[in-house]
């Protein structure tokens, strides 16, 4: 510990044991003990505690009855625990029979401030630290206080009910560990005491007819199945198994969720997973669950690696299903043969649809979130059922919007239960966008457009479905055939391609700043796929792009909100990057306008992104050697080569050093940290074999520094107008850059987040704060 | 904000719903910490299925800092409302925030401007007193709570079910805001904010002039005064105090607000001008109040002019950036002041020289020397102990629930309000829950038949006298209407089954079972004056619709055995008649 610490530790230990201080922020509580982890992890508790017996006195003080804040009190448990987790020092602390007066019956248990959460949460916290090894177990045992910790299972507070879980499966994992490793036998006597307890108390609790305590013993078993994965946990298994298949047989069933978790928890464990009967188990509650809660599960089981094929089927079933109804619903064949087949007509999915709107809702919106979450992925299944799913979503858009008129019954009400539901068109509007990575027939495609620009024309869709269906309308243009105006596509398909990007536009010009920043980011994009000219007449090919570019910048310059100018600069960046047409047809002039129009901006975020766009333009007119990051600084000798003289020409022409040497001295922090690192990378490759050396001293070097003094002292001054290469190298040459990266490096608030300083303040703030603390802006 | 005034983040279930009410964060901390662990919201599933919306009452950070957050990175996607103000204004704060969070930390596991934006996006503005529809059964309503510009409250109501949400409010209105108010709505639960729970606040007039006196007394004596701000909210109140103190005073000294803020800041409050107060409303037309003449915009270069000046710098708390950059240059001179008109978390310089530290390690070991005079003065507008009991009088809630406030405060305001509005007071801690049972009351149709038929006996309806109303109650498509058995029958298409009791009754009678009959008969004919009593063809005898007949005992001649049946609706008078018979018949002639 810092000596100066050092001195302030035992002010500090007496303000907290004195109850007639209050601690002025209870964040001071929670970086101490921070503090005291962090040098408890480095080093040796009990060294720390024999130099400082301030800190023994002051949990000596805790056990004296008093009137000890709830908050303080907390904090000596949380603290007592970090110090008992190395065995030394827990045994000295046991000395002095502290640890049972603070965890055990004589301790707060039974005491009034019991009544506080805080405190239950700084016992089991400090537990939870404390349990670490075997003299700690043995404690454990000895003093009753796994007791206490099955009781707190059911706290009104969710972080001491939680934390308790936690804590068991901790426990059961730490006593199961060294001698017991290995394959223990199924019988009771021959594990060790502490885990004899907790699994007698699982059991317990998993034959109860109480289902939150059946809750509690399935979240730590899914704990410990989740975090350990020893052999031991397959005895385990096979002895607790059989209560939760028993749990199946029970109507309804108990804590549907956590039984979801703590199964897949079993199914996702290397030394479980070759179960057979886990498989079966799996299954039976596949069928078990009603449709809302077999979702999760299905996906879960979707995800495993290794998972019979038979099992996978089902499950995909079970996600499939309410879809499938939808289509039935709608009087369409459920696709080809053998994808959607023999999951059409299930009758508890029916009615979980039809029994109100809010479940109807549910159930779809889940359903849909659930295969948009498993389309990206490899092990989704295949083949993949593109096309009725497509449908699938078309038609609950239409059930949705009232354009659908299905003749059948279960249609007609499943209609009049989705009419005008914006939740499960924003799910749907998502999972279509989703779909977009794949094509599908091309009359479901002419569907899905269709179907978008219904919503984007309707003036009845609220703000949210906009905006998602103007999403999924993006996503299916920029994945959709690259040739639009293709006589090949029907009409349909090119009208899509022609209004959308006109909508896009519009929105240039949105009130909303939010809304314009998406407009640029979309037209950008767009524009990159070739799809921006579509409405440009014949004669002048390309006429519209240009305006696109003059439009930009001039968002660029004048529009008064940040968020619609930084999207500007990353569609700038990104076409200088892509080598867009535009760009490419003068990119010294292009780079030199927005560098220009950066430079003058307020916001960070511009500037930074401005030297974003540098770094292209340098990585570009430089050459970059190999893979090498622009931001390592010291690339292998190798692999370097002077630039020519024309290359820092351009970077001079583009005035790219004015904007960067500006730049070095900006009052935020990120905008200059990243001009240095451009600066180092640009020295690194044009003044390699040189280190700092003092610059030539000609007219123009002076003039350049004069002008970085100004900078730094936070004067603005004249442009520096034109410059020469060679003036620039030397400057570079001359600069301490890498000084200024390591100051810049170091947090604004590194000094204030010292420890010293966090002691410093407890100890100033006493008796002073004390009016101004409740005070919240 | 549970016994705390930290961040504010409240999931309250009602009828079935779920909302979250603010999505605060922690300005004290610099990690996760900051955030609210939303991993205890749902176990499983997706958030965005498990609540049905968010509402955020106010742009301060400890009330919407977490939202992008929330809704970018831990992936909530459902619809979130507030009021138009607070949707613009709120992401400027942010930005501010993650500026100053960037700048310390870098950019790791902090939301990014992109973030902001798109989070921004899926704001469902809402105006005061619109009742919105969430979904087809909860609705939400905002009211007025001064506070800040756009803070509100809101009231959130499923079926008869609702629960009011404060926010953070001010009763009494200042020089730009005006005072909370809400409807007698009644809610069956009011979550109020108790920061100022056992002050009764001093008087506002005499901390401003106090304020104004030591701004005064510093710019006299050539001093320069440094009030570190949050880009919008308080400030502007701060700024119209300063802005007429000048206009009256004549003074000539600048004063001098961040760059880039004053135009923002003026640019929202003209638009939501009706925001602000009745004065500044009216006033309006010939003078904008938020137009300042003495205030400018402020460049750093202007930091070391000399003569004296008053500076409006950001950020407030004087962690980083420029205002911490101005601190600096004149803390070293005893004639000017920095005057804190907020709280402070550790870790600033802010707190620091508050709890009156005056030799402040800088960077590179360097140490300041603060000889400047250093004031704490606080402008922040939250109801004083007085206000929050005038607003749980005006809502009448069936229980209050304290936040934002600490626990020592809460508990004596707890008594306070249990003492004089005879309701329940809950005070959870972080992470507690309080369930509260409510007896909802299910509206219900009456048929017009049925209504006709009670009304047909005559008596009046009367609103003090509840009426006990026999009917068949129909549940259909979730809407419940009360028919007359007959039109249920109809509407069902169902058959009537006739429930009827039954009982047999011994007799002594060594008598013909018809001459017994006729024996009942007479009896109750005497009896039963103004009922109609039959003797039947075969031999039994009726009663409205209670039938008797007599029977020879199987085993015991001299018995006969009456049986008397009855329907549901004679229940009364069949029991009457089941006792009379017990008693036995008077003696016959022989």
């Amino acid at each position: 510990m810092d000596p100066e610490c050092s001195r302030l530790l035992p002010a500090l230990c007496t303000v907290l044991a004195d109850p007639r201080q209050p601690v002025a922020d209870d964040t001071c509580l929670e970086k101490l003990l921070d503090w005291f982890k962090t040098i408890s992890e480095a080093g040796s508790s009990l060294l720390l505690l024999q130099e400082n017996p301030c800190l023994v006195e002051l949990l000596f003080q805790v056990l004296r009855p008093q009137d000890l804040s709830a908050r303080v009190l907390s904090f000596s448990l949380r603290l007592a625990g970090i110090f008992a987790a190395q065995e030394d020092c827990f045994q000295y602390l046991q000395q002095g029979e502290l640890l049972p007066g603070l965890f055990g019956e004589a301790g707060p248990v039974g005491q009034a401030a019991w009544t506080a959460p805080t405190v239950r949460s700084g016992w089991i916290q400090g537990l939870r630290s404390l349990v670490q090894h075997p003299s700690a177990l043995h404690f454990l045992a000895d003093c009753g206080a796994l007791d206490t910790v099955f009781s707190l299972q059911g706290d009104s507070s969710l972080f001491v009910a939680s934390a308790a879980g936690q804590l068991l499966a901790h426990i059961l994992g730490l006593s199961m560990r060294g001698p017991a490793e290995g394959l223990p036998s199924l019988q009771a006597p021959d594990w060790p005491a502490c885990a004899q307890k907790i699994v007698g108390h699982l059991e317990e609790s998993l034959r109860s007819t109480a289902p939150p305590q059946v809750t509690q013993a399935l979240n730590v078993l899914t704990t410990t199945f989740g975090h350990c994965h020893s052999p031991w946990t397959r005895v385990l298994w096979e002895r607790l198994g059989p209560l939760v298949a028993c749990l199946l047989e029970e109507d309804p069933l108990p804590a549907a969720h956590s039984l979801v978790d703590l199964l897949l928890s079993v199914a996702r464990s290397p030394v479980l997973s070759s179960d057979c009967g886990l498989w079966e188990t799996l299954a039976q509650t596949l069928r078990h669950l009603s449709p809302t809660q077999a979702g999760p599960l299905a996906l879960g089981i979707l995800k495993l690696q290794d998972c019979p094929q038979a099992l996978r089927a089902q499950a995909f079933g079970v996600l499939l299903q309410p879809l499938a109804c939808v289509l039935k619903a709608a009087d369409q064949a459920p696709g080809p043969p053998g994808l959607l087949e023999g999951i059409t007509g299930d009758s508890v999915t029916v009615d979980t649809l039809l029994s109100s709107k809010s479940a109807c809702a549910g159930l779809l919106c889940r359903t849909l979130a659930h295969l948009e979450l498993l389309q990206p992925l490899p092990q989704r299944p295949s083949p993949w059922p593109q096309a009725p799913l497509l449908g699938a979503a078309v038609t609950i858009l239409r059930f949705c919007n009232g354009s659908a008129a299905p003749a059948s019954d279960v249609g007609g009400r499943l209609c009049a239960l989705l009419a005008g539901c914006v939740r499960v068109q924003r799910a749907a509007l998502d999972f279509l966008g989703t779909l977009s990575q794949e094509t599908g027939p091309q009359e479901l495609v002419t569907q899905v457009f269709s179907v978008l620009l219904e919503h984007l024309r309707s003036p009845d869709s609220s703000a949210t479905v906009l905006k998602k269906a103007f999403q999924a309308t993006l996503r299916w243009l920029l994945s959709s055939p690259k040739t639009p105006g293709c006589c090949d596509l029907d009409p349909h398909t090119q009208l899509f391609l022609r209004e959308v990007p006109e909508l896009a536009e519009q929105l240039l010009r949105d009130p909303e700043s939010y809304v314009r920043a998406s407009a640029v980011t979309a037209m950008g994009q767009l524009s990159s796929q070739g799809l921006h000219a579509t409405a440009a007449s014949p004669e002048h090919p390309g006429g519209q792009q240009k305006s696109l570019l003059v439009e930009l910048l001039r968002i660029l310059s004048e529009d008064s909100e940040g968020f619609p100018r930084r999207a500007v600069m990353q569609v700038f960046t990104q076409w200088l990057r892509d080598g867009h047409a535009d760009v490419t047809e003068d990119t010294e002039r292009f780079v030199a306008r927005v560098l220009q129009a950066a430079s003058r901006d307020l916001d960070w975020e511009v500037r930074a992104q401005g030297l974003e766009l540098a770094l292209v333009f340098l990585a570009q007119t430089l050459g970059q050697p190999g893979s090498h990051c622009p931001y390592a600084v010291a690339p292998p000798q190798a692999t370097l080569r002077s630039p020519p003289a024309q290359a820092l020409q351009a970077l001079c022409r583009v005035r790219l050093f004015e904007f960067a040497f500006r730049a070095l001295f900006d009052c935020d922090r990120p905008v200059a940290q990243k001009s240095c690192d451009l600066l180092l990378f640009l020295r690194a490759r044009t003044v390699p074999h040189s280190g700092p050396q003092e610059a030539g001293g000609s007219p123009d070097v002076v003039s350049v520094e004069a002008a970085l003094q100004r900078w730094r002292a936070g004067e603005q001054g004249p442009p520096l107008g034109d410059l020469e290469p060679e003036t620039v190298l030397a400057v570079l040459r001359s600069m301490d850059l890498e000084g200024l990266r390591g100051a810049l490096a170091e947090s604004s608030d590194h000094v204030e987040e010292s420890p010293q300083s966090l002691l410093q303040d407890v100890l100033a703030a006493v008796g002073v704060l004390g009016e101004n603390q409740a005070d919240c802006y | 904000a549970g016994q705390d005034v930290g961040r504010s983040c409240i999931l309250v279930s009602i009828a079935g719903k779920n909302v979250m009410l603010d999505c605060g964060m922690h300005m004290g901390f610099n990690d996760d910490r900051r955030f609210p662990d939303f991993s205890y919201i749902t176990r499983n599933g997706r958030l965005t299925d498990f609540l049905d919306c968010v509402i955020i009452s106010h742009f301060h950070l400890d009330h919407c800092g977490a939202l992008p957050y929330f809704s970018e990175m831990v992936g909530y996607d459902g619809p979130i409302y507030m009021t138009h103000p607070t949707q613009a204004i709120c992401p400027i704060l942010l930005e501010d925030y993650r500026k100053i969070a960037v700048d310390k930390k870098g950019e790791a596991n902090f939301f990014t401007s992109q973030m902001i934006k798109d989070c921004m996006k899926k704001v469902v503005a809402v105006r005061l007193h619109q009742t919105v529809q969430v979904d087809d059964e909860l609705e939400i309503k905002a009211y007025y709570a001064g506070h800040v510009l756009g803070a509100a409250m809101f009231q959130i109501k499923v079926g008869s079910e609702s629960v009011v949400y404060t926010g953070d409010y001010n009763m009494t209105p200042d020089r730009h805001l005006g005072a909370a108010w809400i409807d007698k709505c009644r809610p069956n639960l009011l979550i109020t904010e108790s920061t100022y729970a056992t002050t009764i606040r001093d008087s506002k007039r005499c901390r401003e002039r106090d304020f104004l006196k030591k701004v005064h007394e510093t710019v006299e004596r050539g001093g320069k005064v440094l009030i570190p701000v949050f880009a919008l909210g308080r400030a502007q109140e701060l700024c119209i105090l300063l802005e007429t103190f000048w206009e009256r005073m004549n003074l000539k000294a600048p004063i001098y607000f961040s760059t880039g803020l004053t135009e923002k800041a003026n640019h929202y409050y003209k638009l939501f001008i009706t925001w602000t107060n009745q004065k500044i409303r009216k006033t309006f037309v010939q003078r904008n109040m938020f137009e300042f003449k003495h205030i400018k915009a402020f460049d750093r270069a202007f930091a070391d002019n000399p003569g004296p000046m008053v500076v409006f710098a950001t950020p407030g708390m004087l962690h980083a950036g420029q205002s911490l950059q101005i601190f600096r240059k004149w803390a070293g001179n005893e004639k000017n002041m920095v005057i804190m008109p907020g709280y402070c978390v550790q870790g600033t310089v802010g707190h620091k020289i508050l709890s009156g530290q005056r030799k402040l390690e800088m960077e590179g070991r360097q140490v300041l020397e603060v000889k400047m005079q250093v004031e704490y003065m606080s402008f922040s507008a939250h109801a004083d102990a007085k206000g929050i009991m005038q607003l749980v009088g005006q809502a009448e809630p069936e229980s209050v629930l304290l936040v934002h406030g600490e626990a020592k405060k809460m508990e004596f305001l707890k008594q306070k309000i249990e003492q004089e509005f005879r309701v329940n007071c809950y005070m959870p801690a972080n992470g507690e829950t309080v369930t509260l049972p409510t007896s909802p009351s299910i509206p219900v149709g009456i048929s017009l038949g049925l209504l006709k038929r009670e009304m047909a006996q005559g008596l009046l309806p009367d609103i003090r006298k509840p009426r006990l109303l026999h009917g068949t109650l129909i549940v259909k498509d979730s809407s419940f209407r009360l028919v007359s058995s007959e039109q249920a029958l109809k509407e069902l298409g169902l058959a009537e089954h006739q429930l009827r009791f039954t009982c047999r009754v011994q007799l002594h009678d060594s008598r013909k079972e018809q001459e017994t009959a006729a024996r009942v008969y007479s009896h109750l004919k005497s009896i039963l004056k103004d009922h109609c009593v039959q003797h039947l063809p075969d031999g039994s005898v009726t009663v409205e619709s209670i039938l008797v007949q007599a029977a020879a005992h199987s085993e015991d001649p001299g018995t006969k055995v009456l049986l008397v049946s009855w329907t549901y609706q004679d229940e009364e008078l069949g029991s009457y008649l089941t006792a009379l018979l017990k008693k036995g018949l008077p003696q016959a002639p022989s």
